[in-house]
């Protein structure tokens, strides 16, 4: 065999792709957008009033949230397989509907439950099968196909319970065999002492969380060094027990000015902790000595704006104060508002008409007489209902929460620009980033008389400022890796793996032993989340729905049944529907015929912002857990914060859109820089 | 230069689709560590000519043989279980998977973990990377998506695959046929890997300048006709340019 010249194999790893360390992994991965948004939503409301996020109204809403977080899972699972299911809605009334109806009429004293229930999954798994073989047989689209399902179930739901049961409504299923079986493990409520050591379990498992978190991620963005240096490991293990006794000291005591002492040693030492541990494992970089970046330069003013904003926006306005914006607002300042909304359209239409060329000057009597009107009344209409529509405590929470979150994107971003340019610059951006942290804090703290306040958001402040600091000192004198390191990578993987498992059992003690009860619903939630993110991620079924929604051809013609993954997926989504409808049923004692219908549309939405596609093959089931986690605490916060209620559905289609936006925006850059 | 015995053999082999003849009289050898290029422009049946091969159409007259015996492929899966693999320009890969999940698709490794069927996905992934390792490519990231990897890069994603997979005859179709130079010559360097490593490959195309370098055998088809079959040293560029354009007909 001839060997031809230039066509040898050679190793030729594209020299554009550059390594990514752990956080743009993260970044990519679908169900971050989730994340933060659950977090974003649930400090938002924590922060605006006293009611929301105590421990009594978390189990609530945990418990609404159950049903519907059950029922994303299934359909985020379909979604990824690159299908719809509009019946899913209506299959959970239909379940709860079967097994009510069966257990009172289908004999003279009605049947036990150990038939009825089956007997309702046992119909639900036909009506997902047939959904499934009529996608798959007619190559109709899901939508189509299911919606005809939607209606023909939502129809025989109503006929059923009017004819048998003579109302829309069936109720009173607790005289049946095997009621209390099955409420026990569907719909029961259990009931825990208040725990001793919860808070120190909190605690404990937060710092372990936060310190496994950290020191994950320093294990995979930083080159190993040869040796160990001791001295730095000292000053780094002196600065560990600052930080414990800070935090020990802190939850001890309770008056404020006795908590400073222990809060500067706190932080102190947990700034030095992690930057003395970077210095003893890890290898050092040199200065990149460089002058102001320009690229950083509106990034930075925008981010003191920021800072500045939401640290006076608590001082202007009142936090307890209930009224609408128009309302509050002084006569003269609602006509300035009513100018300014009108002027600012028209300042808008002036610029673009002067820089305009000569051929859209010759169109300037339709703009001024036809377009400028209609752009006038629009803006002002919309100031104005604005201002109609919400309280002043509601614009204070959203314009603190804006500014804030704005003010450390816009500093991330300088500190990143500087970065490339110049150490001394990205070490100076980062310390006005920690100050600006302080200074909200502090902003914030002066501001309220809620002790929530004082304690929980001024603690969580003072702790974004220590961890800018640390990262910000780390990051300047390390280098960053830009090779993968197989063992370093698995050592971070795990380090972050266990964080989060200690996190969320500390987050669990927390919530579900602080109010003593633990319901079942919630523990049917997290059970089936987590098998289908195992059977997603976990196994070669997960491997099969990813690429029948991504590419069924090609799943096809690599041996894998697509048409048969298809319909386990309906099948699954049905039953699921039938068991949150036994779940329901078992919990109210009473089933409604129009149960669900709807809120099919609601399952879609919790999946989207959990970062799955419409179009399948990418997504996440943890992911479309989390979105149905924003949704319930959406649908639970604003009444806790007095908005008015069906301010949800408005909140509702914002939440959807921007974290749609917010997903593709991120999964877009962070492709963009592999 | 070809002792060994083929590993694929077609004898006049015909296919007719009612009155219209999409190939007649056509003839090949493949032999294993070498690659046979069928060359031909756009509706010289080089199409039929392979889906005859991958046993999605049976030939309508002529004998296929495979290692000496005839068959007769009633499916492509037929011709799939004697390793006769085919790669097709779309692919058969979903662009949001990864590539190791890509690479193992249909066929997953698994790992028992008490009485459940695990995803070996650190097996898949060591494999993956390793396997294409083989073939002289260097994927950083064996967890990016397969959409953004480069064309040629997913090409080779999918000849490592079949390669793995058992693959004895390799039918690669147009894979060059979307590329840019650079990425071209990185295609055809793994289909002179492929073929290193002891498998007969096929390489359909109508790019000459493709061909020549890494062929050692090539059919001309030009309208459903065989043009003849012609070893590597019988052959100059011009010549093949000539022959393939249907100017001129083999002496």
């Amino acid at each position: 065999m001839s060997e031809v010249d230039g066509l040898t194999p050679t190793k030729t790893g594209d020299e554009r792709i550059t390594y990514r360390g752990p956080i743009k992994k993260l970044l990519v991965s679908p169900e971050i957008g989730a994340l933060i948004g659950a977090v974003v939503v649930w400090a938002f409301f924590w922060g605006n009033g006293d009611k929301f996020g105590t421990a009594g109204s978390t189990a609530n809403f945990l418990d609404v949230a159950a049903p519907l977080g059950i029922m994303a899972v299934a359909v985020s699972l379909l979604m990824i397989g690159g299908e719809f299911d509009l019946s899913a809605g209506v299959m959970t009334g239909a379940s709860g509907v079967t097994i009510a109806l069966m257990a009172k009429y289908f004999t003279d004293g009605g049947i036990s439950l150990w038939v009825c229930i089956p007997a309702a999954f046992l119909l639900a798994g036909c009506v997902g099968w047939w959904n499934g073989f009529l996608v798959n047989r007619t190559g109709l689209p899901s939508f189509i196909v299911t919606l005809g399902s939607f209606f023909v179930i939502k129809g025989a739901n109503l006929v059923f319970s009017k004819r048998i049961n003579s109302l829309v409504n069936v109720s009173d299923v607790d005289k049946a065999h095997g009621y209390k079986f099955f409420k026990a493990v569907l719909g029961g409520e259990n009931k825990f002492g208040d725990m001793k050591y919860r808070d120190i379990i909190f605690i404990v498992g937060g710092i372990l969380f936060a310190v496994l978190m950290i020191l994950g991620f320093i294990e995979q963005s930083l080159v190993r060094k040869q040796s160990i240096s001791a001295s730095d490991l000292i000053v780094s293990l002196i600065g560990v027990a600052g930080a414990t006794f800070g935090v020990m000291t802190l939850h001890r005591t309770d008056s404020v000015n006795g908590n400073t002492v222990a809060g500067v040693v706190g932080l102190i030492g947990t700034v030095l902790a992690i930057v003395f541990y970077a210095r003893a494992r890890f290898e050092k970089r040199e200065k990149i000595a460089g002058g102001f970046p320009p690229a950083a330069k509106t990034l930075l003013l925008l981010g003191i704006l920021g800072t500045a904003v939401a640290s006076l926006t608590g001082q202007l306005f009142d936090r307890n104060e209930e009224r609408v914006m128009l309302q509050w607002m002084p006569t003269n300042l609602r006509l300035a508002v009513a100018i300014l909304g009108g002027a600012f359209p028209l300042a808008m239409t002036i610029r673009s008409f002067m820089r305009g060329d000569i051929e859209r000057r010759g169109r300037v009597i339709s703009l001024l007489i036809l377009r400028l009107p209609i752009i006038c009344l629009v803006s002002l209409t919309g100031v104005v209902s604005l201002f109609q529509l919400t309280t002043v405590q509601a614009v204070r929470a959203v314009i603190i929460t804006v500014a804030g979150t704005g003010a450390a994107t816009c500093f991330y971003q300088a500190r990143r620009a500087a970065g490339k340019a110049s150490t001394k610059w990205f070490v100076n951006i980062g310390l006005l980033m920690t100050a600006a942290f302080l200074v909200v804090a502090f902003a914030l703290r002066a501001d309220s008389s809620a002790p929530r306040f004082r304690g929980g958001i001024f603690t969580s402040l003072l702790l974004g400022a220590t961890l800018v600091l640390a990262t910000t000192l780390v990051e300047a004198s390390h280098r960053a890796r830009t090779k993968a390191d197989v063992s370093a990578d698995q050592l971070g993987r795990r380090m972050i793996l266990l964080g989060l498992i200690i996190g969320g059992i500390a987050l669990a003690v927390r919530l579900v032993l602080s109010d003593g009860v633990f319901r079942m619903s919630v523990f049917w939630w997290m059970f089936f989340t987590m098998v289908g993110a195992f059977v997603l991620t976990k196994t070669k079924y997960g491997n099969w729905i990813f690429a029948v929604g991504g590419n069924k051809d090609a799943a096809r013609a690599t041996g894998v049944p697509a048409d048969k993954v298809k319909t386990a997926l309906f099948v699954a989504t049905s039953l699921l529907g039938a068991f949150v409808g036994a779940m329901i049923l078992m919990r109210l004692n009473s089933v409604q015929a129009q149960q669900g219908d709807g809120q099919e549309f609601e399952y879609i939405i919790a999946a989207v912002v959990g970062g799955n596609l419409m179009t399948g093959g990418y997504g996440s089931v943890v992911g479309a857990s989390l979105g149905a986690l924003i949704m319930a605490i959406s649908k639970n916060g604003i009444p806790a914060a007095q908005w008015n209620q069906d301010g949800r559905f408005i909140f509702l289609g914002a939440v959807l859109l921007v974290s749609v936006l917010v997903n593709n925006y991120v999964r877009k850059k962070a492709n963009e820089q592999r | 230069m070809s002792n060994k015995t083929p590993l694929l053999e077609l004898e006049n082999v015909s296919k007719y689709f009612g009155n219209v003849k999409a190939l007649e009289n056509v003839s090949t050898t493949v032999i294993a560590g070498q690659v046979t290029c069928v060359l031909g422009d756009n509706g010289a049946g080089k199409s039929t000519f392979i889906k005859i091969i991958s046993g999605l159409h049976k030939p309508s007259a002529g004998k296929y043989m495979f290692e000496g015996h005839e068959v007769a492929f009633d499916s492509p899966r037929d011709a799939r279980s004697l390793g006769i693999a085919t790669v097709y320009q779309d692919l058969a890969m979903a662009p949001l998977m990864s590539v190791w999940r890509n690479f193992f698709l249909g066929s997953e490794p698994l790992r028992r973990f008490g009485p459940i069927n695990l995803l070996d996905s650190k097996f898949a992934r060591a494999t993956a990377k390793e396997e294409m390792a083989k073939l002289g490519i260097d994927v950083r990231d064996i967890d990016q998506p397969v959409g953004t990897l480069s064309g040629g890069e997913r090409q080779s994603v999918a000849i490592a695959r079949a390669v793995y997979f058992g693959a004895r005859v390799l039918i690669l179709d147009e894979p060059t046929s979307a590329l840019g130079v650079r990425q071209s010559d990185l295609v055809l360097g793994y289909v002179r890997a492929a073929a290193a490593r002891d498998l007969g490959v096929i390489l359909i195309t109508h790019n000459p300048q493709h061909a020549l370098p890494v062929g050692d055998r090539f059919l001309i088809l030009n309208r459903g006709q065989s043009v003849g079959q012609f070893e590597k040293a019988d052959l100059s560029f011009e010549r093949l340019i000539e022959l393939m354009s249907g100017r001129v007909h083999a002496a």
